[in-house]
């Protein structure tokens, strides 16, 4: 690599890329030293960027008290079925959407498209007696459904922004082939699919790990997940700037320990055949 | 494309979706469509009756209904489109090989996991006027020298939750994008250098025509998203002071909360058709793009 | 190909057949037979740790101590500004909901309009502890319904009243005020620049302008001479001309508009105000952050004297089961052993007469000047208009004047319109 070259990258890449991240990372940073600060610090005369006195006195009292691992389960469950539900329906959906030309197609993508258009708070008590009749209430499955209504339009939609930038050449020459529709979905277009139903995947996983409105009507105390959670930390005495930031960052950590593992696949997609075309 | 005899098959593969979909909101939209034809406010149970259009009317001489659509205008396009650019930028910058990428890719989706619960609070936390570190960054740099009340002054508190907005999208347009980018093949690339393209002529006439549904589809969710969005404000400031960060969707939000709720269905059915109108331009080049 | 079809179409099935069987579990195991417990479900927030790990022992001793088989279960819910109301009815509204709820007066109207609560008269006036609440208390109960009825049962109170330093008021030479004027004057002497650098670091007074703001406020309104019944008579307008010149003069920090009760809390105890107005239930941390040097008195009188009334209850829902179980437990809460634990916990002012008479509270300084505001304690008029009054058009309304962009009086109309939509 040239001088120049060098240059070039960190002009280009390593500078904007410092700015975003700064940007992007600033609060996060703030969140915790907020979490590890002493109260009096807090509200102390000038504000200090790293604390005085570091106390993790929130975490343990989080662990040892509230027991947080709880919600974090039972988020972690409804988000992962709601992921997974929403992948399998939606990649069919998309699939058609973008493969077919039927009639009733484009009434189907726009029903999909509205639906996400209207706010959720105005359905909260019917879709509250639609759960309590259907017997969930209180299940994790209440929350799976509510949320598969508002993640299956949104996926649809993406997944078929994707599938129809794909271009339509490595199927058709599979088939020609004499693979079937089936087998050439699977063969050729899943694996090329794989980055997108990550990125997919993991926009469902945050819509749901996220949600407040629809969690805090349809969960009791055993199937809480973590937004309810860090909200009954918020009464009328103020927040409890310790224990919500802590609560935040040990939300926060294993998602990213998470993705980082899902994204390896974000590039295997290319190596794994994109290119006969 | 070509037109294939298409038969059962895609009612088959679409039916999941609709179903579920279906099944449970279905209801709930129509109640809701029925209630803006009424004066349904449950303080008053017993005076709700059809009034016909009422309700619209009402909505059309609410000036407050007016400024907050304005707002929601400048929010969807300053929030969406800073988001759009920054989150484009991350994504190709996230693509190119260099050592420690999967940390920087997980560490940059960090706004997008973080609570909705905690962000509205954390911003209102970071802007605060008497500790707030936003103010003392800038104190320390010498671009003020008093503290500036962000969020309490109705100048500055609309840009400073249209920061946080910001802040929160960016993840998704880096990650969206940065997916369809895998998509795009190589060749093209190779080929391009070997014509001795530039790297924004490669950009325009590579990557972004290959990524053309990709971004449509994003944008058009993204500004529904964010047209739709209630907690960031909500936590932040509650759309005031003096309602100057109100957008529709929060009012539609306090409305509803304060349960005069065929009011706040009348509010958000003429939203979700101004996005309609929005999305068309969008639906139609994109049908016409996927169907020819 | 079609073996995959029809798959997913018997997977869609069995779903929603599951579904469909998990309802006749729930419908049979409702059922109370004889000898079972008789369950209550009771939801309630917490304002911190503290208050939620005492509530769960509040429950766990009335499942061991009573005698008639009944098991509480208290859920927990966020708080959420006022958002727990709105859980509660959009909960009732569906059909479910708890049997039990900490309450906060001002949802009562809406709760009664759709039928929603029990009458608790006929419980009462057979309860032996009846007398054991002041008799005014059931008639803010009732006054709050809009009814002849009582459908909520008192739990606890607490009353506003000014936090100060002393260490402040004898830098500045101020005198504990006695008067609304010294009042007013002592916000304009606190106000100081402490280190001569042309920038105020404390301010008299720390002023709540965001949500909640209103019952501090009313305060004001009332010294001038004015009430709730009419908000634009010019004596409550003036009430309102003093509230935008504290603002005005900069004796209040310049984030009042939005500042909350965090806010406000955190300027008072970082020392950037000199004054506060909140009630008991911040006093513990008060003490732990300054000690000795954090004191309080009560909302001086000026031609009127007005303080805020916080108050928390109970309700019973029409849809419980087992109401007299369930008064049981409302009964435990207002005068029982839990009335005890719950007030010396939060320092809430109990309404029992005889947890009242107990050494905590009579030796508490901050207990004290709540008792001594009592006389003069208030809530504001409730409406069904209120909680929207309270949510949005107070803030937004006050925000506005606090500005300059609406004068006193064109503010007190607003917010006249706004309570009494005429």
């Amino acid at each position: 690599m040239g001088k120049e070259k060098a240059y070039k990258r960190i002009l280009f890449l390593f500078l904007p890329l410092i700015l975003i991240l700064l940007f992007l990372i600033f609060p996060f940073y703030w969140t915790f030293v907020t979490s590890i600060k002493p109260e009096t610090e807090l509200y102390g005369k000038s504000v200090t960027y790293w604390p005085r006195d570091v106390t993790f006195q929130a975490y343990r009292s989080l662990f040892i008290d509230y027991n947080f691992i709880k919600p974090m389960k039972n988020s972690f469950i409804v988000a992962m079925s709601t992921t997974a539900l929403t992948l399998f329906v939606a990649t069919l959906a998309a699939y058609a959407f973008s493969r077919y030309r039927f009639r009733g197609r484009r009434a189907f993508m726009i029903l999909f498209l509205t639906n996400n258009m209207f706010p959720t708070v105005l359905l909260l008590i019917p879709l509250y007696a639609i759960m309590r009749r259907l017997g969930i209430l209180y299940t994790p499955l209440a929350l799976i459904l509510s949320y598969t209504t508002f993640t299956i339009p949104f996926s649809v939609w993406l997944l078929n922004g994707y599938l129809s930038d794909m271009p339509m050449s490595l199927e058709e020459a599979a088939m020609v082939d004499g693979a079937n529709r089936a087998q050439a979905f699977i063969r050729i277009i899943l694996p090329v699919l794989v980055p997108c139903l990550v990125a997919t995947g993991v926009y469902i996983f945050m819509t749901s790990w996220n949600e407040y409105t629809f969690a805090v009507m349809f969960t009791n105390e055993r199937s809480r997940t973590i937004p309810v959670s860090l909200k009954n930390l918020i009464g009328q005495l103020g927040v409890q700037w310790d224990l919500l930031t802590a609560g935040g960052i040990i939300t926060i950590i294993p998602v990213c320990v998470m993705f980082f593992f899902a994204q390896r696949r974000l590039v295997e997609g290319l190596t794994a055949g994109a290119v006969k075309g | 494309m070509h037109q294939r005899k298409a038969g059962i098959w895609p009612y088959l593969l679409v039916a999941p979706a609709l179903l579920v979909v279906i099944a449970v909101v279905l209801t709930p939209v129509l109640n809701a469509i029925l209630m803006s034809f009424q004066s349904y406010d449950l303080r008053r149970p017993s005076a709700i009756e059809y009034i016909g259009l009422d309700n619209y009317q009402a909505v059309m001489r609410d000036t407050l209904f007016w400024e907050s659509l304005w707002r929601t205008v400048l929010w969807v396009v300053f929030g969406v489109g800073f988001q759009f650019v920054f989150g484009f930028s991350l994504a190709l910058l996230l693509n190119k090989p260099f050592y420690g990428r999967g940390i920087v890719r997980s560490i940059s989706l960090i706004p997008w996991v973080t609570p909705g619960v905690l962000i509205g609070l954390m911003w209102r936390w970071i802007f605060d006027g008497n500790f707030g570190v936003f103010n003392d960054l800038l104190i320390k740099m010498n671009i003020i020298n008093q503290p500036i009340p962000f969020l309490a002054r109705q100048d500055t508190v609309f840009p400073a939750v249209v920061v946080a907005i910001i802040w929160q999208g960016i993840p998704f347009f880096a990650l969206m994008l940065l997916a369809g980018l895998q998509g795009v093949p190589i060749e093209l690339y190779e080929a391009a250098d070997i014509d001795g393209a530039n790297v924004f002529q490669k950009f325009f006439r590579i990557t972004v025509p290959s990524l053309k549904n990709t971004i449509y589809v994003t944008t058009l969710l993204r500004i529904i998203w964010v047209a739709n969005s209630v907690d960031v404000i909500f936590n932040m400031t509650g759309g005031g002071p003096a309602y100057a960060s109100q957008t529709l969707s929060v009012y539609v939000f306090n409305k509803a909360n304060a349960l005069n709720l065929g009011y706040s269905s009348t509010m958000s059915i003429l939203l979700t058709l101004l996005l309609l109108v929005v999305a068309v331009p969008y639906l139609k080049s994109m049908f016409k793009n996927q169907e020819s | 190909m079609k073996k995959t079809a029809i798959f997913f179409l018997t997977a869609i099935f069995l779903v929603f057949s599951a579904i469909g069987c998990k309802k006749k579990d729930e419908e049979s195991s409702t059922i109370n037979e004889t000898g079972n417990p008789i369950s209550i479900t009771h939801w309630y927030w917490a304002d911190n740790s503290e208050y939620s790990a005492k509530m769960q022992e509040i429950v766990n001793d009335f499942n061991e101590e009573n005698q008639q088989n009944i098991k509480v279960t208290a859920e927990e819910y966020p708080w959420d500004g006022g958002g727990y109301s709105e859980t509660l009815f959009t909960a009732a509204m569906g059909g479910g909901g708890p049997d039990t709820a900490a309450w906060k007066l001002t949802s009562t109207p809406l709760f009664i309009a759709n039928n929603l609560l029990a009458v608790l008269d006929g419980y009462i006036d057979n309860w032996q502890d009846k007398d054991d609440i002041e008799s005014s208390l059931y008639d803010v109960m009732r006054e709050a319904s809009g009814t002849d009825s009582i459908y909520v049962m008192p739990w606890n109170t607490q009353v506003l009243y000014v936090y100060y330093r002393p260490s402040m008021f004898k830098e500045a030479n101020v005198a504990v005020p006695e008067t609304y004027e010294q009042f007013l004057e002592a916000c304009r002497k606190l106000t100081r620049d402490t280190d001569n650098n042309g920038t105020t670091d404390v301010y008299g007074f720390g002023m709540r302008g965001a949500k909640g703001g209103q019952e501090p406020w009313g305060s004001f309104i009332w010294a001038r001479g004015g009430d709730f019944s009419d908000f634009t008579t010019p004596q409550a307008v003036s009430g309102m001309q003093d509230f935008i010149n504290l603002y005005k003069n900069k004796y209040v920090p310049p984030t009042a508009p939005t500042d909350g009760f965090n806010e406000i809390i955190a300027n008072f105890k970082s020392g950037r105000t000199a004054m506060t107005i909140h009630h008991i239930g911040s006093s513990s941390g008060m003490v732990e952050t300054f000690g000795d040097d954090v004191d309080a008195f009560p909302f001086p009188a000026g031609v009127k004297q007005w303080t805020s009334m916080g108050d928390t209850e109970n309700v019973m829902f029409e849809a419980c089961d087992n109401k007299d179980a369930a008064f049981e437990w409302l009964a435990y809460l207002a005068t029982g052993k839990g009335q005890e634990k719950w007030c010396i916990t939060t320092g809430n002012v109990p309404v029992s007469k005889r947890v009242q008479a107990m050494p905590e509270f009579q030796e508490n300084k901050f207990m004290k000047v709540s008792i001594q505001g009592a006389p003069h304690a208030g809530i504001f008029p409730i409406l069904d208009t209120t909680t929207e009054w309270i949510n949005t058009i107070w803030p937004n309304t006050v925000a506005a004047a606090l500005a300059g962009q609406k004068t006193a009086a064109q503010a007190m109309q607003d917010l006249q319109n706004g309570l009494y939509e005429d």
